[in-house]
């Protein structure tokens, strides 16, 4: 049932076009930043070499993947408001709410992680392939334009990131009222 | 008090009250009601007597002040929030005013959402929809989407949402308040039908004379108090 919910989420969100566009756009970009940061941090850490200057772009960058994942699930509640009241008023609980709202911003994530990855494969495909063709026999070891440890580490910290926007569509959806439902347009 | 088994609800001593910009507003005084399972009622009266506060109260929407609402055999005046949806779920279908149907939903999966948090398998989902698509003769419209479809058809696909889990009572909120006369009479001609087939208690909040000849009890309600019962 659990894994029903999840699956609908996916399809519903999918369906909302602009907004699923415009968020895996943004998780993206904060995705590529977190890892272009991360790797230069613990680079530094590792040498020896970390100051509290160079920690910060990092922080920022995580800073605002939370804020975004708290925007979505506020939007998602705030847009939809009647849609859930009217889902609560024909007797789902706040819990198989809260569960197909994370399942958006779940979904959103892995797709922002799915392009990115994507992006720095094609990456390393074009520059392998431009190098192989004009300087054979160069290394290829300084291709990637993000080390792997780097990309794994920052998609541990999304993931975790996904718990506060649990935390934080759960607040909001308690706050809808099933009772809302029964509200005329425009009243 | 020993419960009726024949009975539906039973709304005893039932008090709730609103506050509004600084004023007290007495929605329900005193309330009292019994419905036998299988009835078909009617809640008629003027603009804010109080009828959908006790539709929200009989349903489980909202909870009374103080009194007791026995709903097939439970006091729900005083359950918690993910109970009352549960029990929703199980024994209480709901047909709105606006039909509150998803947009980005066809009309199958609109009537499928209504399971999807259940134990019930896909297959069992999808046949129970489908046969409550038949009921309301919008089988060819499955794979519509509510912005494709008029205001009867519409609400045609929520009467059917409302069905699909089998409950016991239907509640309804000026169900044909958006409804032209001809989609009218359809829409209160099918909860005619499931109430005869399926003994399915209906329960109509309506200020619309002419839906009232559907229903076997009338309760005409005024200033928070039942006027009468017919």
């Amino acid at each position: 049932m659990k894994f029903r919910l999840w699956k609908k989420a996916v399809r519903m969100s999918m369906r909302e076009r602009k907004t699923f566009i415009v968020f895996t756009l943004m998780y993206t970009v904060l995705i590529f930043m977190t890892s272009f940061f991360m790797e230069s941090v613990i680079e530094e850490f590792l040498a020896n070499n970390l100051t509290f200057t160079s920690v910060v772009p990092l922080l920022v960058v995580i800073l605002a993947a939370i804020f975004l994942t708290l925007l979505y699930a506020w939007i998602i509640v705030r847009r939809n408001r009647k849609i859930w009241a009217t889902l609560k008023c024909i007797g789902w609980t706040k819990g198989n709410v809260t569960q197909l709202i994370l399942g958006y911003i779940f979904f959103t994530t892995l797709m922002g992680l799915f392009i990115m990855v994507e992006f720095l494969f094609h990456w390393v495909a074009i520059l392998g392939y431009i190098q192989a063709e004009y300087v054979p026999g160069a290394p290829v070891s300084g291709l990637p334009l993000i080390k792997l440890w780097a990309v794994l580490f920052t998609i541990l910290i999304f993931l975790l990131v996904q718990f506060i926007g649990y935390m934080g569509a759960r607040g909001r959806i308690t706050k809808v009222r099933p009772m809302l439902a029964l509200k005329r347009v425009g009243e | 008090m020993p419960i009726d088994r024949d009975t539906m609800i039973e709304v005893i001593d039932v008090n709730k009250e609103y506050r509004m910009a600084g004023a007290i507003i007495h929605a329900l005084v005193d309330v009292n009601l019994s419905i036998k399972s299988g009835d078909f009622v009617m809640i008629q009266g003027p603009t804010g007597c109080g009828k959908s506060t006790l539709l929200n109260v009989m349903s489980g929407l909202d909870l009374p002040d103080s009194g007791k609402v026995i709903l097939d055999g439970e006091n729900i005046a005083r359950a918690k929030e993910d109970r009352l949806s549960r029990l929703r779920r199980q024994k209480v279908g709901f047909v709105f005013q606006d039909y509150n149907l998803i947009s980005t939903l066809t009309a199958m999966e609109n009537i499928e959402a209504l399971l999807w948090p259940t134990v019930l398998s896909s297959k069992e989902i999808e046949n129970r929809a489908i046969a409550a698509l038949r009921d309301v003769e919008m089988l060819e419209r499955k794979d519509h989407y509510p912005v494709e479809m008029s205001g009867g058809e519409k609400q045609r696909v929520a009467l059917a949402r409302a069905i699909v889990s089998k409950p016991r009572i239907i509640f309804g909120d000026e169900v044909s308040g958006n409804l032209d006369p001809e989609s009218e009479t359809m829409i209160m001609e099918l909860l005619k039908k499931i109430n005869e087939e399926y003994e399915t208690t209906i329960l109509i909040v309506t200020h619309r004379e002419s839906v009232v000849k559907y229903g076997n009890v009338v309760v005409k309600m005024d200033k928070g108090r039942i006027k009468s019962v017919k």
